[in-house]
C-alpha cells in the first residue's frame, strides 16, 4: 500500500533520514517509533508530500507520489496531527466538512457524512456539531481531527504523535477507540509516536526509527521482542519492555487449568498485568481466572511470559 | 556601535555643509528648475533656520518628558491607578485631531509665531512620553519589584534601582516618538508663522517657487531622517 | 460590566464632570460683538423658556454624570450621559445666542464663549474616559453626538452663530471641501491598499522581502508630511511635462496628486504592519493541518489566513483611515483641496470661525471613519 524505496532526505549537513526502505501493507496499523529527532515524522510526511524526499521514492498503490499533485494526493490521504489543528473559526461540523467540500459534495452528502463521522468517534453530533473548537477538551478535539481526516473516506490514514498531548486515561481510551475505528473500517493507518507502550498497544507493524535510518521493521512483538537488533534494545530499554508487553498479552493464554479456593479473581478479558498488579495488591503469587472453566495463573507463569513467543496468542 | 556614530557624525557634517552650501548653489537650483527667476532661498539664513527647528522641536520635547514623566510616574503608583482612563481617553481622542488642527486652533488664543505651535507640539509629545513611561513601568516584572521589596528596598530606591533601569529602553522609545512627532509637526508650524525649516516650504508654495519647497522639503526630510537615526543609536540596547 | 476600581469611584471623571458644569460660569456662554471687525463681549444667558430648559438639562446631565463618577457606575450609563450633556450645551448655547442678538442689527455676531468651549472640551475627553474605563474605544458615543449636533444644526438650533453664518455663506465651499476631503483619504487609503496587500502576501513567504518593505514604510514615516508633499511636486511636475498624457489624467506637480501619492506612503507602515500580523495570526498546527488536507496556499489564504487575521487587518485599516483624514488637511498647502482649503483661509485671515470651519468637519471625518470600522470590526464574528 504505502511503500518506501531507498527514501532519504537531508537539510543542510544533517540527514534526518537516509535510505529507509520497507512497506506498510494495506489494512494494516504501522507505527514508526523512534525518539525525536529520529526521522520518523520527515519520513512520514514524505508519503502527503509535506516533505519531498531528495534521494528514493515514496509509492501509495505502486505510484510514486512525486507524480501526483500534492492537493489531490493530500484530499486522498486522512491527516491527523498532535496539536489537532482545528480552524478556530469554524464550528465542529464545518472542520469535518474541510476535505468533502474541497472534494464538491452536495450539501446532503456532506451534512450526512459529518453526522456518520461524529457518531463514529463517538460524539454526539446533536451536541458538538455546532460548536467551536475553543470549547472542546483535548480528547474531544482529537476525535474531531480524527473525524475531519477520515472525511472523504480516505485509504490512507497518516498520524503524526496523535494522542501525545492527551493525559494518560484520555490516551489510554483513544487509542482503544482507534482500535476499534482500525477494525472497522479497514484503512491503512501509519502512525508516529515515541511511546512504547502506545507502539505495543496499537500496533499490528512497528518501524523503528534511529538516527535517521531504519533499524527495524516487522510484525509488533517480533520487532519489540528478545531478539530485538541492538540498537532497538539500547533505545528501548528491554527490561522496561517486557513490563509493557505483559499490558498486550490475554491473561487466558497464559492460565493454567484448575481451580485455586481463595485466591482473588481477575475478569476473563484481563492481561497479565492486570493480574501481576492483582498479585502485587493482595500479597499474593496465584489468581483465579473468572470464566466458564476454572482456571488460575501463577506468578512464575506471568514471570516467563513476555518471551514465550511460542506460547502466545497475539495481541 | 562605534563606527555608526562615527558615519551619524560625518553625514551631520554633510548635512551643516548642505546647509552652507544651499544659498550659494543658485546655478544648481537655476539648472533644476529654469522657470525661477530667484531659484535659491535667501531671505533667512539656512543656519538660523535650522536653530529655531530644533529649539522649538528639542524644546517642546524637552518640555513634554517633564510633564509626561512625572505624570507617568503619578499614574503608576498605587494612588494613581485612576487616572489611567483619562490618559487613555486622552490619547484616542488626540489622533482623531492631527496636529496642524490643534496649530490652526490654538492661532486665534496665541497669535502668529512660534507660540501656538508649541503648544501643539507639546500636547502632541506629552502622550507618546506619558504612555511610553506607563508601559514601561508596568513591564517591570512584578518578582522584581517583590524581590526588592523583600531586600527592603524604600519605595524611592525601588524606583531609582530597579524599576527606572529596567522600564528604560521603552522611556527612551517614547521620547523617540515625541522627538520625532515634534521635528514634523514643527515645519507645519510655518504655516502659523513659526521660523523654522519649513518656513521656505510655505514661501515656495504661496509664491509659486518650486525651488524653495525642494530646498525646504529636502532639509526638513534629512533632519528628521538624521534625528531619528541618532536616536536609534542611543536606544539600542548596548551587549 | 464597568471596571470597578478599588473603592469604587472615578475621581479623575468626577472631576471632568464638575468642571464641565463650572467652566460656563466662569469663562461665559455666549459673546456677542457689534460686527465682525470689534471685538466680541461675553452677554449673560437669556431667560427665554428654551434656554431655560436646554440649560437645566444640562445640569442635570453634568450632575448625573458626577454623581455616576462618584459611585463608580462607569458603564454604558456614563457615557450616554456625556453625549446628553454634550448635546444639552449646544442647544443653551445655540438658542442663547439667538434670544442674545440685538434684535434689527444684522452686522452684530454671536460665538460660543470659552467657557462653552472648554465644556465642550472637557466633556468630550469625560466621554472618552468613560469608555476607556469600560475598556472600549469613545467611537461610537462620539459618533453619536455628532449625529445628534447633526440633527440639531438640520433643525436650525445653531441658525443664529457666527459658526453657522460663515457655513451658511460658503455651503457650496463647504461640500466641495467635504467631498474632496473624503476622495482625498479614500482615494490614498485605496492607493496604500493596492500596493500594501500584495507585498504584504508576498512578504509571507519571504522575510527578506519583508524586512526591506517595512524598513521603507517606516523609514518614508519619519520624514515629515509636509517636506514629503514637497519632494513629491518637483518629480511629479517633471513627469507631467515629460508625458502629457499624464497630465490629462490630472497627473502633475501641483495638485491632489502628490498629496494622495504622499499620503498613502505614510499609510503604507500601519497597513502593512496590520496586513503581515494579520496573516500571521492563523497558527502553525492549524496551517500544517489545512495543507495536509489538501488546500491549496490560494484556499489557505482565503479560508484560514484571512478570517482569522481580519480583527488584525481591520485594526490596522481602521488606524489607516484616521490617519489619512488628518493628513488630507496638508493636501491643501499643495493645491490638493479638502478641508484644509477652509482651514489655512482661516489661518491666512486669522478668522476662528473659518478655521472651525476646516477643523470640526475634520473631526467628524475621522470619528466617523473610526466609528465606521469599529462597527464593521463587531459585525465579523470574531475567531
Amino acid at each position: 500500500m504505502i511503500r518506501f524505496e531507498g527514501a532519504g532526505r537531508r537539510y543542510g549537513e544533517v540527514r534526518a533520514v537516509r535510505d529507509v526502505s520497507f512497506e506498510v501493507p494495506r489494512g494494516s496499523l504501522c507505527v514508526l517509533l523512534g525518539e525525536s529527532g529520529s526521522g520518523k515524522s520527515t519520513l512520514m510526511r514524505m508519503v502527503n508530500r509535506l516533505v519531498e524526499p531528495d534521494a528514493g521514492r515514496v509509492l501509495l498503490e505502486g505510484r510514486d507520489v512525486a507524480g501526483l499533485d500534492p492537493q489531490a494526493l493530500r484530499r486522498g490521504i486522512g491527516y491527523v496531527i498532535q496539536s489537532v489543528g482545528l480552524f478556530p473559526h469554524w464550528d465542529v461540523a464545518r472542520n469535518v466538512a474541510t476535505v468533502p467540500r474541497l472534494l464538491g459534495w452536495d450539501e446532503g452528502r456532506v451534512a450526512a457524512r459529518v453526522e456518520e463521522l461524529l457518531a463514529l468517534v463517538g460524539l454526539d453530533p446533536a451536541t458538538f456539531g455546532g460548536r467551536r473548537p475553543a470549547t472542546l477538551s483535548g480528547g474531544q478535539a482529537q476525535r474531531v481531527g480524527l473525524a475531519r481526516a477520515l472525511a472523504a473516506d480516505p485509504p490512507v490514514l497518516l498520524m503524526d504523535e496523535p494522542f501525545s498531548a492527551l493525559d494518560p486515561a484520555t490516551r489510554r481510551g483513544l487509542q482503544a477507540e482507534l482500535r476499534r475505528i482500525h477494525r472497522e473500517t479497514g484503512k491503512t493507518i501509519l502512525l508516529v509516536t515515541h511511546d512504547v507502550e502506545e507502539a505495543l498497544a496499537l500496533a499490528d507493524r512497528i518501524a523503528v526509527m534511529e538516527a535517521g535510518s531504519l533499524a527495524a521493521e516487522g510484525p509488533a512483538l517480533a520487532v519489540l521482542g528478545r531478539d530485538a537488533p541492538p540498537a532497538v534494545q539500547r533505545m528501548l530499554r528491554p527490561e522496561a519492555l517486557a513490563f509493557q508487553r505483559l499490558g498486550v498479552l490475554p491473561a487466558a493464554a497464559f492460565a493454567e487449568a484448575g481451580p485455586v479456593p481463595g485466591a482473588p479473581g481477575l475478569p476473563g478479558d484481563a492481561t497479565l498485568r492486570d493480574a501481576l498488579l492483582l498479585m502485587l495488591a493482595e500479597g499474593t503469587d496465584r489468581v483465579s481466572l473468572e470464566g466458564a472453566a476454572p482456571r488460575h495463573l501463577t506468578v512464575a507463569g506471568v514471570l516467563a511470559a513476555p518471551w514465550a513467543e511460542t506460547r502466545e496468542a497475539g495481541a | 556601535m562605534r563606527r555608526r556614530l562615527a558615519w551619524l557624525g560625518a553625514e551631520a557634517m554633510a548635512f551643516l555643509a548642505a546647509l552652507w552650501a544651499a544659498p550659494r548653489a543658485g546655478s544648481l537650483w537655476g539648472w533644476l528648475f529654469p522657470e525661477v527667476s530667484r531659484p535659491a532661498y535667501t531671505q533667512d539664513s539656512w543656519f538660523a533656520l535650522l536653530a529655531s527647528h530644533l529649539a522649538l522641536s528639542v524644546g517642546a520635547a524637552g518640555i513634554a518628558v517633564l510633564i509626561g514623566l512625572p505624570a507617568g510616574l503619578a499614574a503608576t503608583r498605587p494612588g494613581g491607578r485612576r487616572l489611567m482612563p483619562v490618559v487613555d481617553a486622552a490619547f484616542s481622542l488626540a489622533q482623531a485631531v492631527p496636529p496642524v488642527a490643534a496649530i490652526a486652533l490654538s492661532l486665534p488664543l496665541l497669535g502668529f509665531g512660534a507660540a501656538p505651535t508649541l503648544l501643539a507640539l507639546v500636547l502632541y509629545a506629552v502622550l507618546p512620553v506619558l504612555r511610553a513611561t506607563v508601559a514601561g513601568l508596568e513591564s517591570v516584572p512584578g518578582d522584581a519589584l517583590d524581590a526588592a521589596r523583600g531586600l527592603g528596598l524604600s519605595p524611592w530606591q525601588r524606583l531609582r534601582r530597579v524599576e527606572l533601569p529596567l522600564a528604560w529602553p521603552v522611556l527612551l522609545s517614547g521620547w523617540r516618538v515625541a522627538l520625532t512627532v515634534s521635528v514634523a509637526t514643527t515645519a507645519v508650524g510655518a504655516v502659523a508663522g513659526a521660523r523654522c525649516l519649513g518656513t521656505p516650504i510655505i514661501i515656495g508654495l504661496s509664491n509659486a517657487n518650486p525651488a524653495y519647497v525642494l530646498q525646504g522639503a529636502l532639509f526638513t526630510a534629512w533632519l528628521a531622517l538624521l534625528l531619528d537615526r541618532g536616536m536609534g543609536l542611543l536606544s539600542r540596547p548596548e551587549r | 460590566m464597568g471596571r470597578l476600581l478599588p473603592g469604587g469611584g472615578q475621581p479623575a471623571l468626577a472631576l471632568l464632570a464638575l468642571t464641565a458644569m463650572a467652566a460656563p460660569w466662569w469663562l461665559g456662554w455666549v459673546s456677542v460683538a457689534p460686527n465682525r471687525l470689534l471685538s466680541a463681549r461675553l452677554v449673560p444667558l437669556p431667560g427665554a423658556l428654551p434656554v431655560t430648559v436646554a440649560w437645566a438639562a444640562f445640569h442635570l446631565s453634568c450632575l448625573a454624570l458626577l454623581a455616576l463618577a462618584w459611585r463608580g457606575r462607569v458603564e454604558r450609563w456614563a457615557e450616554v450621559v456625556a453625549v446628553l450633556a454634550v448635546l444639552a450645551l449646544a442647544a443653551t448655547v445655540g438658542l442663547g445666542a439667538a434670544a442674545a442678538l440685538p434684535a434689527g442689527s444684522p452686522l452684530a455676531r454671536a460665538s460660543p464663549a470659552a467657557g462653552a468651549w472648554v465644556a465642550l472640551l472637557v466633556l468630550a475627553l469625560a466621554t472618552a474616559t468613560a469608555s476607556a474605563a469600560r475598556g472600549g474605544t469613545p467611537a461610537l458615543p462620539l459618533a453619536a453626538a455628532l449625529l445628534g449636533l447633526g440633527a440639531m444644526a438640520v433643525a436650525g438650533v445653531f441658525d443664529s452663530l457666527s459658526l453657522a453664518r460663515e457655513a451658511a455663506g460658503r455651503a457650496g465651499e463647504l461640500r466641495a471641501a467635504l467631498l474632496g476631503h473624503a476622495a482625498l483619504a479614500g482615494g490614498s487609503l485605496a492607493l496604500a491598499l493596492l500596493v500594501a496587500a500584495p507585498l504584504s502576501a508576498l512578504a509571507l513567504r519571504r522575510p527578506a522581502l519583508e524586512a526591506a518593505f517595512l524598513g521603507l514604510a517606516s523609514g518614508l514615516q519619519v520624514i515629515p508630511s509636509l517636506a514629503l508633499f514637497g519632494l513629491l511636486i518637483a518629480p511629479l511636475a517633471a513627469l507631467a511635462a515629460a508625458v502629457p498624457a499624464l497630465r490629462s489624467l490630472g497627473l502633475g506637480g501641483i495638485g491632489p496628486a502628490p498629496a494622495v501619492i504622499g499620503i498613502s506612503a505614510y499609510l503604507l507602515l500601519p497597513l502593512a504592519r496590520g496586513l503581515v500580523a494579520g496573516l500571521r495570526v492563523a497558527p502553525a498546527e492549524v496551517l500544517e493541518a489545512a495543507r495536509g488536507q489538501g488546500l491549496s496556499e490560494a484556499g489557505i489564504l482565503r479560508s484560514v489566513r484571512l478570517p482569522l487575521g481580519a480583527p488584525v487587518m481591520l485594526a490596522a485599516l481602521r488606524l489607516a483611515a484616521v490617519q489619512a483624514v488628518g493628513l488630507a488637511v496638508l493636501a491643501a498647502l499643495v493645491g490638493g483641496g479638502g478641508l484644509g482649503s477652509l482651514l489655512f483661509q482661516g489661518i491666512g485671515q486669522l478668522a476662528s470661525d473659518l478655521i472651525l470651519l476646516g477643523v470640526f468637519p475634520v473631526l467628524a471625518l475621522s470619528l466617523l471613519a473610526d466609528a465606521g470600522l469599529a462597527l464593521l470590526a463587531r459585525l465579523i464574528p470574531a475567531a
